[in-house]
């Protein structure tokens, strides 16, 4: 037993206590923006999440934020690391898919963290989704045909050297978005953010001992591998396939098909992506950091446990995506909606064959999509621009033995709602209602969660964008379980038509004033085959 | 019954825990401890017999730190409540703010919400957010509510409809629609009128759910004591059971603050104005930071529900002296969350208990002697050592004594965390800071901790084992209303007005010989229009002018150009705290006690340590660690390297020894 607890040095005692610093560490970053952010998004919603990386940009520690985030943040410290040699005080910005980022309005910065002389020990990330990064429309997620419309693109740059912000960097910046006042605010408070995470590091190695906090942080790496294998150890060796699909691309495209092959054996999980669909010309593409951060998610969900999730823990994944598939984009593909509703279905794919080899340990598939609502135009209260960008929880699949749960996020989100009395403040629009969109979970031994339906009238004309996925088709049922009722999105009060003009799951148009737009979002999967009633 | 003494008692402080209820009386003009085993099927059993037993009368005023409205939210054991709200929002309890709490669960649950759908009754109308009626509320449909509330049997009644709080009216027409149904109605818009409307729907949905609850135990309170009663709030002062009952959800932090408020005065009379306070009891520890006043916060989460109201910003962490042991599968230590709670409670307690926290520091030599609180329970060493061999074992120990340190360690790390959220993580400096240990064990931690977090100072108050009570007994009668009014900064007259009616409103609580000599603080949650963060500022002259600069301080910039929005203006106000009229000088010093002997572990050796019971402490020269404090109820160990002396207010100072 001795021997597998121990670590290089480290005990089960010490390795516990180190894994409550780091985690702290990112977590501590997390308060910090989520305290001084301005936008409403990344205070309200929490759209944001931190991490710890080694001086090789090796995932250490990071807080339990959104898993999309934090999955493809190591290839954000890659992308950074290309402009090494660092100095104290550094930070390094970027949003750039194709170059460490996800799609555009998240926007990274990454900070080296200097506990001696010479090089970087340690590097700390955040990731924060701006509410508007430019672009053909507010919110910058268009319908775009290649990502030059998607707003603005920022390779890695460093946005302070030696402790200075870069004031060129900023303008040029703060110049190409509609909301520059809050995006600096939203910056400011990332750079602080990166400076409180430095500063604990710095602080645990007075303490603990430059070296000593290095090998603790490879001991958990080390921990946490062991701890995965020990996990693959008890699944099943095998292969087993799985295809689900996207509705279209967004220009009229589709079905998109993600197609899986899960292969288990030998301590490790392949995720093989071939066969998926080729690149199309809509916003739906996914980067490859995308498809590994759903990969990851999975392997997390499927394996429980308590392991600290760092570079180590997913040492035995492999991902195989290949190049110009709309799992793996090639520039200048759009990718905007890549991030948020491709990595859902991604997720809904690897758990499906997952499923597969796991009969009875997998839940049905739940709503599948963020629902993704974004308005933007003039106020005319403060005649300046607004941006508004909110997602939508939707239902959970039921699973063997529980029904899903109702109206809360899935899988690769959980932010927040804006409360409806702060959004009437905020903007020119209106709540209608929001409710649970009841019986939309797909029947079964155990029902599907339901859905939730929000309706909003706009009080001036606004450019709505709506990125919306499990229009078509239902998310899948298990075991027997009926999938769960497709989403709606509806237009009320720009056409003749009375109940409203029922739209496609992925549109935008200028709506005038008085218009109601009402987007329900699908329930989940059910599981098991359904008593007949009598 | 025996009485504890003739003298009957001026004033009492009472505190409900889950093992104990602590009891501190002025009588005879000195200061009384009492600890009654806690009845916790009917805790008021506890509190009478407490009670009688100090001789409380009609002359003796009892405050109280009650726990029943806690944990009555805890255990799911409150009323049955309707909603009556904006129709179309019916579900808004229900989906809240649509995140999972578990991001890696596959099944992920949430917290059931405290009514059901189909006592969510929706009703026709809409305020805008600047309070104009947008849909009118009518007559008939405010009657058509109260029929379908009557039909639901709800024993209580919530009301929250959309912008209430910019405009009650409609909330107001519906209270008198509901009058006539004879059941406890709760006005989101006079419980907590602020914005955003989910947290304060389940604010007042809360309320109404505790109510009955709450009001059944005080009036078995009141019919079982002639004493004068009056009930600890979260802010750390009292109200009279008749506000009390009105809104239960003020008192969820009640024990937490009234020890808050003590260790505040403690510090204070020590001459630290920044401390940080560790309240260590069985199953969490309560921490929080001080600097000049008591720290606040604008709303928290109880047993996952949001409650929209200021309270004392004290930060819980489930590591207490019954957090569970235990070794995973991987072989790390974890400690906690998992409790032993008060029954079996530890291994030491000799009822087949887990391996504790407690149980490490009697096997390290840290609690010394045969008894625990004070003599209410026995110590069984051996016990405590049996469970530790499997620890140990598991994680390549070969002795019990180095799992104790480890599960000490992991303990006292969770705990260093806590101290951190509440202090590093808000921008507060912990260097130079005192470190005020109570309950029972927080002076077993203190040192460690202090040594962690760079604090210059560990303070053990007097009656460190029963400081909740002491607060309680000592806290000033207290009131606080707030109102979200987004007005302009510039709109100072309407400004004015706007405080002046809450400041009525908030006098209008006080009894009327409370009144006279009342401290009045005005304050204003402020930010630049269009953003949703806001700034705590006092109220007064140039709101404006202190807002940028203050902005300006935080983050580096002002909008000198943009607008400035008053969001919620507040008023807090309360008698002053009777601090200087309790008896605080330490009990007359025991001499010539000589100190008992004991083998303590500290960083892996073995020392032998002092052990002074706490009236025997010399005052002539500094007591250096290592050595043994015991008190009523608590246990200070000093660590080499430390040293204590004793404060003209009793209080055991602890500082480094040169």
């Amino acid at each position: 037993m001795s021997a597998r607890t121990r670590s290089g040095s480290f005990d089960g005692v010490a390795l516990a206590l180190y894994d409550g610093l780091f985690a702290a560490a990112a977590e501590e970053m997390g308060v910090a923006l989520m305290r001084t952010a301005h936008s409403p998004n990344i205070k309200e919603r929490l759209d944001h999440s931190c991490a710890v990386f080694d001086a090789r940009g090796r995932l250490v520690a990071q807080a339990a934020h959104i898993p999309v985030h934090l999955g493809s943040l190591p290839r954000a410290v890659e992308a950074a690391l290309a402009l090494g040699p660092f100095r104290p005080g550094d930070a390094v910005v970027l949003n750039d898919p194709y170059a460490g980022g996800t799609h555009l309005p998240d926007i990274t910065l990454v900070t080296p963290v200097f506990l001696g002389r010479g090089r970087p020990d340690f590097f700390v990330a955040s990731r924060a989704h701006h509410a508007d990064v430019g672009g053909a429309a507010p919110g910058s997620m268009p319908l775009a045909r290649e990502i030059h419309e998607e707003g603005l693109r920022i390779p890695p740059v460093f946005l302070q050297r030696a402790g200075r912000t870069q004031d060129d960097v900023l303008r040029l910046v703060l110049a190409n978005v509609r909301t520059p006042d809050e995006r600096r605010a939203d910056l400011a408070a990332q750079l602080g953010a990166q400076a409180t995470g430095t500063r604990r590091l710095a602080e645990y190695a007075k303490r603990r001992g430059r070296a000593e906090l290095i090998r603790a942080a490879h001991a958990l790496m080390d921990y946490s591998g062991r701890q995965v294998r020990a996990g693959l150890a008890k699944l099943p060796w095998g292969r087993w396939r799985f295809a689900d699909a996207l509705d279209d691309d967004g220009l009229g495209r589709g079905p998109v098909r993600i197609a899986v092959t899960l292969t288990l054996g030998r301590g490790r999980v392949r995720v093989d992506f071939t066969g998926s669909s080729a690149q199309v010309p809509g916003p739906v593409n996914a980067v490859e950091a995308v498809t590994r951060a759903a990969c990851a998610y999975v392997l997390r969900c499927v394996l429980g446990g308590s392991f600290p999730v760092n570079d180590g823990a997913f040492r035995a994944l492999q991902v195989i995506a290949p190049a110009g598939t709309v799992v793996a984009a090639r520039p200048p593909a759009a990718v905007a909606a890549g991030n948020v509703e491709t990595s859902q279905r991604i997720v809904d794919a690897v758990l499906g064959a997952f499923a597969r080899a796991l009969p009875g340990r997998i839940p049905a598939a739940s709503c599948g999509t963020m629902n993704n609502v974004l308005i933007g135009g003039a106020d005319p209260r403060g005649g300046g621009p607004f941006a508004y960008y909110e997602t939508l929880g939707g239902g959970h699949g039921a699973g063997p033995g529980w029904h899903g749960a109702s109206a809360l996020q899935a899988h690769m989100t959980n932010t927040r709602n804006t409360p409806i009395e702060a959004l009437e403040h905020a903007y020119p629009l209106r709540v209608v209602a929001t409710r649970i969109r009841r019986g939309s979970g797909g029947r079964g031994r155990f029902r599907g969660g339901d859905g939730i339906v929000r309706a909003l009238e706009l009080l001036v004309p606004a450019r709505v964008t709506v990125i919306s996925e499990r229009r078509a088709r239902g998310p899948y049922g298990l075991a027997g379980g009926e999938p769960g009722r497709p989403g709606e999105n509806r237009v009320q009060g720009y056409s003749i038509s009375r109940t409203g003009e029922r739209l496609p799951g992925k549109f935008q148009m200028d709506l005038p004033r008085g218009a109601v737009l009402t987007v329900a979002s699908p329930g989940g999967g059910g599981f098991g085959r359904a008593r007949r009633r009598r | 019954m025996k009485r504890v003494r003739r003298a009957a008692a001026r004033a009492i402080g009472v505190d409900t825990g889950g093992t104990f209820t602590d009891f501190v009386a002025v009588a005879g003009g000195r200061l009384v401890v009492l600890k009654v085993p806690s009845t916790p099927r009917a805790p008021e059993r506890a509190v009478l017999e407490g009670l009688a037993r100090l001789g409380a009368g009609r002359g003796t005023r009892v405050r109280h730190g009650s726990t029943v409205a806690t944990n009555a939210l805890l255990e799911r054991a409150g009323a049955r409540v309707a909603l009556v709200t904006t129709a179309g929002f019916e579900d808004l309890l229900e989906i809240g703010r649509q995140d999972r709490p578990d991001l890696y669960a596959l099944a992920p649950r949430r917290v059931e919400p405290l009514v059901p759908a189909a006592r969510r009754l929706g009703v026709r109308e809409r305020m805008g957010p600047a309070g104009a009626a947008l849909v009118p509320l009518t007559a008939a449909a405010a009657r058509r509510a109260a029929a379908a509330v009557g039909r639901s049997r709800a024993e209580a009644v919530a009301v929250g409809l959309l912008h209430s709080y910019a405009n009650p009216a409609h909330e107001r027409r519906l209270a008198r629609a509901l009058a006539r149904l004879g059941v406890p109605v709760t006005l989101s818009a006079t419980l907590c009128p602020e914005v955003r409307e989910y947290e304060r729907f389940a604010t007042a949905v809360t309320n109404a759910y505790l109510t009955p609850r709450v009001s059944t135990y005080l009036d078995g309170l009141s019919c079982g004591t002639p004493a004068r009663l009056e009930i600890v709030l979260s802010h750390g002062g009292t109200a009279p059971p008749a506000l009390a009952v009105r809104e239960p959800v003020r008192q969820l932090l009640s024990g937490p603050a009234a020890g808050l408020a003590a260790a505040f005065q403690v510090a204070r009379a020590c001459g630290f104005e920044r401390a940080l306070t560790l309240d260590v009891g069985g199953t969490s520890t309560d921490c929080a930071y001080v600097a000049g006043g008591l720290p606040r916060r604008r709303a928290r989460e109880v047993a996952g529900f949001p409650v929209l109201l200021p309270v004392l910003d004290v930060h819980t962490v489930g590591a207490g002296g019954g957090s569970i042991a235990r070794v995973d599968q991987g072989g790390l230590l974890h400690v906690g969350p998992g409790s032993a709670g008060a029954d079996p409670g530890p291994a030491c307690y000799g009822r087949g208990g887990p391996a504790t926290v407690t149980d490490a520091l009697v096997v390290l030599g840290r609690i010394p002697g045969e008894a625990l609180a004070g003599g209410a329970l026995a110590l069984d060493r051996a016990a405590a050592t049996r469970v530790l061999g499997p620890v140990a074992r598991r994680l390549g120990y070969r002795v019990p004594a180095a799992a104790a340190e480890g599960i000490l360690a992991i303990a006292d790390a969770r705990m260093e965390a806590a101290l951190r959220k509440v202090s590093v993580e808000q921008a507060h400096d912990p260097r130079g800071a005192a470190l005020v240990a109570f309950g029972g064990a927080g002076g077993l931690h203190a040192c460690a901790l202090a040594g962690a977090l760079g604090c210059d100072a560990v303070l053990f108050p007097l009656h460190a084992g029963v400081l909740s009570a002491l607060g309680a007994l000592a806290g000033g009668s207290r009131r606080e209303k707030s109102r979200s009014v987004l007005l302009d900064a510039r709109e100072t007259a309407a400004l004015e007005r706007a405080w002046r009616a809450l400041e009525h409103a908030v006098r209008a609580e006080f009894a009327p010989g409370e009144r006279r000599g009342l401290g009045v603080e005005r304050w204003a949650e402020v930010r630049y229009r269009g953003q949703s963060h806001e700034i705590a500022m006092p109220g007064g002259r140039d709101l404006e002018g202190r807002f940028h600069a203050e902005h300006e301080r935080r983050y580096g910039y002002a909008e000198r150009a943009r607008g400035v929005e008053v969001v919620t203006i507040e008023v807090r106000a309360g008698t002053p705290p009777g601090w200087d009229r309790l008896d605080l000088a330490p009990p007359r010093a025991a001499r010539g006690v000589r100190p008992a002997r004991q083998r303590v572990r500290h960083e892996g050796r073995w020392l032998a340590a002092a052990v002074w019971p706490r009236p025997a402490v010399p005052r002539a020269r500094p007591l250096r660690g290592p050595a043994i404090v015991t008190d009523q109820g608590a246990t200070l160990w000093i660590a080499p390297g430390w040293s204590a002396r004793v404060h003209p207010t009793g209080t055991l100072v602890l500082g480094r020894t040169p």
